[in-house]
C-alpha cells in the first residue's frame, strides 16, 4: 500500500486501549482483531473504544448495515473499509 | 438442483433473513427496510429476566416478532411450523429443499459448526436460511455470515432442537406467495406507528423511554447495591447488548436510522431524511454512552466515566428519544 494506514491503525489501537503486550514483530494483517487470538488482546468491549476512534481519526463511520463485525475481522479488512469510505 | 440464492451479509439475523428471503422471491428490500417495517425498534429494561445470572435489557421487539408483522403489512404468504420429532422435521425440510424453496429456521448459535468457537453462545433465536443440500450436508445462507456456508445434518438437527430458553422446536418457515404489486409505503408507516407508540405511549415504567430512564436510575445505584466488581459485570453486559452481535450499532438506532432515509425516498417526504439524520445523532449519544461505560469496565475511565456520568447520558438517550418519537408519531399521521 501506498499510504501507511496499517502502521497507523496498530498504533491506533495501541494507544486507544492501552495495549499492554509486546506485538508480534511478524504480525499478520489477516489475524483476528477481536477475540482471543487478537494480537493485540482486543474484546468486544474494546471494539466499542475501536469504533469511535476510527470514527474521530479517520471522519469514516461503521455503522448499521456496515457488520462492525465483517469491518473488525482483521487489520486488513479495518484499512480496506477505511479506503473505501474516507472522504 | 439447488437454487442461486442472493445471499447478503447483515447485521441483525431476523431482519436479514426475510430481506434475503424476499429478495430471492422478487421483492429486493433492505435490511434496515424489513426492520422498520417490521418495528423492530424497542427498548426493555427487564430485570426479572436473567440471561446467564445478568438482568436483560432489550433494544429489540420480540423474537419472530419482525417476520410476523412484515410478512403480514407486505400480504406476504408464509408457512410456518414447529416439530416434536427430529427425523420428521429433517424430513420436511428436505422435502421443500428438493422442490427448490429455500427455507427459514430458528437455530441454536451454539451448535453451529461455522461459527468461530469464540462466538458461539447459547442464544436460541437465531435466524437463518437453507437453500440447498448437498450430500450430508445443507447449503447455508446465514446473514450474520460474510459467505454461504455448509453445515453438516448432524450439526444442524442438534442446532433446531437446542434446548433451553426460547428452544427452537424445529421451527422453520418459507414464502408462498408475493404480491405482484406492493406498495410499501403504508406498511412504512405502519412499522413507524408501533414504533412510536412503544418508545412513548405505553405507559409502562420497564419499557420505551420510561424504561431508559429507569434504566438510567438504576445504573446510578449499581455500585452502591451490587459493589464495584458486580456493577461492572453489569454495565459490561449492558454495553454488550446494545453493541455486540446483530444490533448494526447503538442498540439498532442506526439501523433504524437508515430505515427513516430509505422510507423519506418511498413516502416522497424529506421529513423523514431529517429524521434520520436525528436518529443517527441520537444512535452517537448512545455509542457515547458504551464508549464511557467500556472505558470504566476496562479501567480506562479519565474524568468522566462513573456510574453517575453514565446514567446521565442514559437520561439524555431518553430524552432525546422522547421528543424525537412523538416528533416522528405527529409526522406519520400526516397524509
Amino acid at each position: 500500500m501506498e499510504d501507511n494506514l496499517e502502521q497507523e491503525l496498530i498504533e491506533m489501537l495501541i494507544e486507544t486501549c492501552r495495549v499492554a503486550g509486546p506485538i508480534p514483530t511478524d504480525l499478520s494483517l489477516d489475524a483476528p482483531l477481536i477475540g482471543p487470538d487478537s494480537p493485540f488482546g482486543l474484546d468486544s468491549l474494546d471494539a466499542v473504544e475501536v469504533v469511535v476512534a476510527v470514527q474521530r481519526t479517520f471522519n469514516v463511520r461503521i455503522e448499521s448495515t456496515e457488520s462492525s463485525r465483517q469491518v473488525l475481522q482483521s487489520l486488513r479488512t479495518l484499512a480496506d473499509y477505511i479506503r473505501r469510505n474516507r472522504v | 438442483m439447488n437454487p442461486a440464492f442472493p445471499h447478503r451479509q447483515t447485521a441483525h439475523c431476523e431482519s436479514g433473513v426475510i430481506a434475503n428471503l424476499l429478495t430471492y422471491h422478487g421483492l429486493p428490500l433492505s435490511e434496515a427496510m424489513a426492520f422498520g417495517i417490521g418495528g423492530g425498534l424497542f427498548f426493555g429494561y427487564l430485570p426479572f429476566i436473567r440471561i446467564n445470572g445478568l438482568p436483560l435489557t432489550t433494544f429489540r421487539t420480540t423474537p419472530g416478532g419482525i417476520f410476523n408483522r412484515v410478512t403480514k403489512r407486505l400480504g406476504i404468504g408464509v408457512t410456518s411450523s414447529t416439530f416434536k420429532d427430529q427425523s420428521r422435521a429433517m424430513a420436511e425440510l428436505d422435502l421443500l429443499l428438493r422442490m427448490g424453496i429455500p427455507v427459514g429456521m430458528q437455530t441454536g448459535v451454539y451448535w453451529l459448526p461455522y461459527f468461530p468457537p469464540a462466538l458461539r453462545f447459547h442464544f436460541n433465536a437465531h435466524n437463518l436460511i437453507a437453500y440447498g443440500k448437498e450430500g450430508d450436508n445443507y447449503l447455508i445462507s446465514d446473514p450474520v455470515i460474510g459467505e454461504p456456508v455448509v453445515c453438516a445434518a448432524a450439526d444442524l438437527v442438534r442446532a433446531r432442537f437446542a434446548q433451553g430458553a426460547l428452544a427452537p422446536k424445529g421451527k422453520m418457515y418459507c414464502i408462498t406467495a408475493v404480491p405482484k404489486n406492493i406498495d410499501l409505503a403504508p406498511a412504512i408507516r405502519e412499522g413507524i406507528r408501533e414504533v412510536c407508540r412503544v418508545m412513548v405511549s405505553v405507559p409502562f415504567p420497564l419499557i420505551g423511554t420510561w424504561g431508559i430512564r429507569y434504566l438510567a436510575n438504576q445504573v446510578e445505584r449499581w455500585p452502591a447495591r451490587l459493589g464495584e466488581k458486580r456493577a461492572i459485570l453489569y454495565l459490561g453486559n449492558l454495553i454488550r447488548m446494545q453493541e455486540e452481535i446483530g444490533t448494526g450499532g447503538a442498540g439498532f438506532r442506526f439501523i433504524f436510522a437508515a430505515f427513516l432515509q430509505e422510507s423519506a425516498a418511498v413516502l416522497g417526504n424529506s421529513n423523514f431524511l431529517e429524521m434520520s439524520q436525528r436518529m443517527t445523532g441520537i444512535g452517537d449519544v448512545w455509542r457515547e454512552f458504551a464508549l464511557a461505560g467500556a472505558r470504566h469496565c476496562k479501567g480506562r475511565a479519565e474524568q468522566s466515566g462513573d456510574f453517575t456520568d453514565l446514567a446521565r447520558i442514559l437520561r439524555r438517550c431518553a430524552e432525546l428519544e422522547n421528543g424525537f418519537f412523538r416528533e416522528l408519531s405527529s409526522l406519520v399521521r400526516k397524509p
